[in-house]
């Protein structure tokens, strides 16, 4: 009974620090936004046919000629009410920005759902075969593939499968076959009902088949990619802690009392190999969250990440206040997560 | 007669082990100097030797194959970009601000990989970027590991509320992905080369000073680090002539693997369009080759190989380092 009591005192614990957390990471991005380059009113204006008046009027508006403490008054306020400003230049121009995010945010949802799940489980059983046949040819292989995926640049992996896709496939089926490399959908179908923003399950729930098995093609090479370019850091680490644990005292006891040794492997070692692999997987989900940047731009996958390098390019200031504050939330959440989750895989946490 | 016999016996024993002293020295010059000579009891000794020695020294502990070629990887890398100027033709105002004249120009004799899509060089920019690569890494690294190990020894040294301030500070940077800290701080001061490398370097500073603390934190316990605090010496001169020569190895195994993950994410930076256009960078290469994949692939997937080959140069030999370090490893 005591470690469960233990465990939920903990869990509550992190959650009451989250709160100062929470606005230490607001004050920090208000800073962040005061010393940023772009001026937010200025840069709404066309710099060569307004006059400064406009401008200055607009500064009025937005509060910028206030006390500082104001002003940050006011920025809270505003996030507490819901209110990130609106976005002015690119794709989302015209949107609010809070809005925008609730439409991309399912995307990136739908792209890492995927690999979060699946990269796990295999790097860990691929790192485990690499252990176990230390020095055959499986190992040999397995490590040569961690260390090109390593060592590969994400971009050149995205591109690689890109080829494949487009041009290997095509060629040895005369035409007939070719995975779709750019964007969410085909341009030319039409959405369907939207019920969640969640595409996917918009297509199941108004049954349109076709455009389920097109959304499906368009998701299949980035989900590749990212399983491919999260595998080898798993792998590496499983790997090389489980040639530790497999050298401990208990791990021979439990081979000399004649265990069999797939449970030598998965029982006695395995549990103690993944307190060091769990703070990378989990690592891995908070990433995953925020999107790979590089593979959305590779696919134009409109997700957050792309719309991300979209706002940070042409500088439109209140979308990239309102994603680096989602972002921030993100990870502050998954901090949480990952933290209760450890307790649950290495209990001896809560006693320390 | 005993006396006699035993003398007799003397000389003889004397007179057979200087013959055996000098056929030993024969048979031990014969074995040394000529090339092809093997004897068996030499041989046998000469390994055992061999055995003991290769435990002792760090460099036989390194050599093994994958580090070697690491180790050549990583010197074809260098000698491109030392010697850039006898192996391509064109200066850096060539490849880097003059338009050229045939683009997207297939491999010729003038341009044996082809050209940009503004018609310059492409094995030229190859080697200029090795210069940009290797630069680019050791100047983060350097930012990094200066400010890492000078706040992972004042924090594992005070302990206390420095340290877990430091600490818990250094786990919300951790927390944040790396890119994502880039991408905001670019767009906030500008994407000038000196500011990416500041960027790159303050990020490694986290898990330095992690690394380092953990180690002086064990080395801390010591005896003569008492010793050298009770015979007078101030907390600088314990903390960097006592503690740290014994807490460096740690992170002279990370400092090539952080290398190599530094220069990947440079030439990520480049190739997401925000990195330094007035550099030859082969991120940015990628970026712009990139448009024309499926026709002209040779623009983006030269610029990618090489970005492969350092990185894993540099990775292999961060692997051998640490293995070779690490007491506990077994070959």
């Amino acid at each position: 009974m005591a470690p469960v009591q233990n465990m939920i005192k903990y869990i509550i614990k992190r959650i009451l620090l989250m709160i100062p957390m929470l606005f230490l990471l607001l004050i920090l991005t208000w800073v962040l936004s005061r010393v940023m380059a772009t001026d937010p009113a200025a840069n709404m204006f066309d710099p060569f046919t307004t006059d400064p008046a406009a401008v200055e009027a607009m500064r009025e508006k937005l509060g910028l000629n206030k006390p500082w403490l104001v002003q940050l008054g006011i920025y809270l306020r505003n996030f507490f009410l819901g209110d990130l400003g609106k976005s002015y230049l690119g794709r989302s121009q015209g949107y609010e920005v809070s809005e925008y995010l609730k439409i991309i945010i399912p995307r990136t949802i739908e792209l890492m759902i995927v690999p979060t799940v699946l990269t796990p489980i295999i790097a860990v059983k691929l790192g485990v075969i690499s252990a176990a046949k230390k020095d055959k040819p499986a190992d040999t292989l397995i490590r040569g593939l961690a260390v090109a995926g390593s060592a590969f640049p994400s971009f050149l992996i995205a591109m690689i499968f890109m080829y494949c896709g487009s041009v290997i496939l095509p060629l040895f089926t005369g035409g007939k076959m070719f995975i779709p490399t750019f964007g969410f959908k085909n341009p030319r179908l039409d959405d369907p009902i939207s019920y969640t923003n969640f595409r996917i399950l918009d297509c199941i729930l108004s049954n349109r088949i076709d455009l389920l098995m097109d959304s499906l093609l368009h998701l299949l090479l980035p989900m590749l990619t990212m399983i491919m370019i999260s595998l080898a850091g798993i792998t590496r680490i499983t790997r090389s802690s489980m040639l530790d644990v497999l050298q401990q005292d208990y791990v021979r006891t439990a081979r000399a009392k004649g265990c069999p040794e797939s449970k030598v492997i998965n029982k006695h070692a395995l549990r103690n190999a993944m307190i060091p692999t769990s703070t990378v997987i989990v690592a891995g989900i908070a990433s995953a969250l925020i999107g790979s940047v590089i593979v959305e731009r590779v696919f134009n996958y409109i997700g957050l990440g792309f719309t991300m390098w979209e706002a940070i390019l042409y500088s439109d200031y209140w979308m990239i206040l309102g994603i680096i504050i989602y972002f921030g939330i993100i990870i502050l959440v998954a901090n949480l997560i990952a933290d209760v989750l450890y307790t649950i895989i290495d209990p001896r946490i809560v006693f320390k | 007669m005993n006396n006699k016999n035993q003398m007799e016996l003397k000389e003889s024993f004397t007179e057979t082990n200087s013959n055996k002293t000098k056929e030993k020295y024969k048979r031990l010059l014969k074995f040394y100097l000529l090339p092809f000579w093997r004897d068996k009891d030499f041989s046998a000794q000469e390994y055992e030797l061999g055995k003991i020695k290769s435990k002792r020294k760090l460099f036989n502990r390194l050599y093994t194959p994958l580090t070697i070629v690491g180790g050549i990887l990583l010197l074809v890398i260098a000698i491109c970009a030392v010697y850039v100027m006898w192996l391509t033709p064109y200066s850096i105002y060539d490849l880097n601000s003059r338009p050229g004249v045939n683009p997207y120009s297939p491999p010729t004799e003038d341009h044996p990989l082809g050209t940009t899509q503004l018609g310059w060089d492409i094995f030229g920019r190859l080697m200029f970027g090795c210069r940009t690569a290797l630069t680019a890494g050791l100047v983060a690294i350097t930012i990094a590991v200066v400010f890492g190990v000078i706040i992972g020894i004042i924090s594992a040294y005070f302990g206390g509320i420095i340290d877990s301030l430091i600490m818990r500070t250094f786990d919300i940077i951790i927390a944040f992905p790396n890119l994502i800290i880039v991408l905001i701080y670019i767009s906030m001061f500008g994407s000038e080369l000196s500011n990416i490398l500041l960027i790159y370097g303050i990020l490694g500073v986290p898990g330095y000073a992690r690394l380092l603390r953990s180690s002086v934190l064990q080395g801390k316990q010591n005896l003569y680090v008492n010793a050298a605090k009770t015979s007078g010496a101030d907390n600088f001169r314990v903390m960097f002539k006592h503690i740290f020569p014994n807490a460096i190895s740690p992170i002279i195994a990370s400092v090539f693997t952080s290398m190599g993950a530094t220069i990947l994410g440079i030439s990520a930076l480049a190739f997401l369009g925000f990195g330094d256009s007035s550099i030859i960078d082969w991120g940015t290469d990628i970026n712009v080759g990139r448009i024309r994949l499926i026709t002209k692939p040779w623009i983006s997937l030269w610029p990618g190989f090489f970005i492969a080959i350092t990185v894993l140069g540099f990775m292999l030999i961060g692997d051998g380092i640490r293995d070779a370090l690490d007491p506990k490893s077994k070959k």
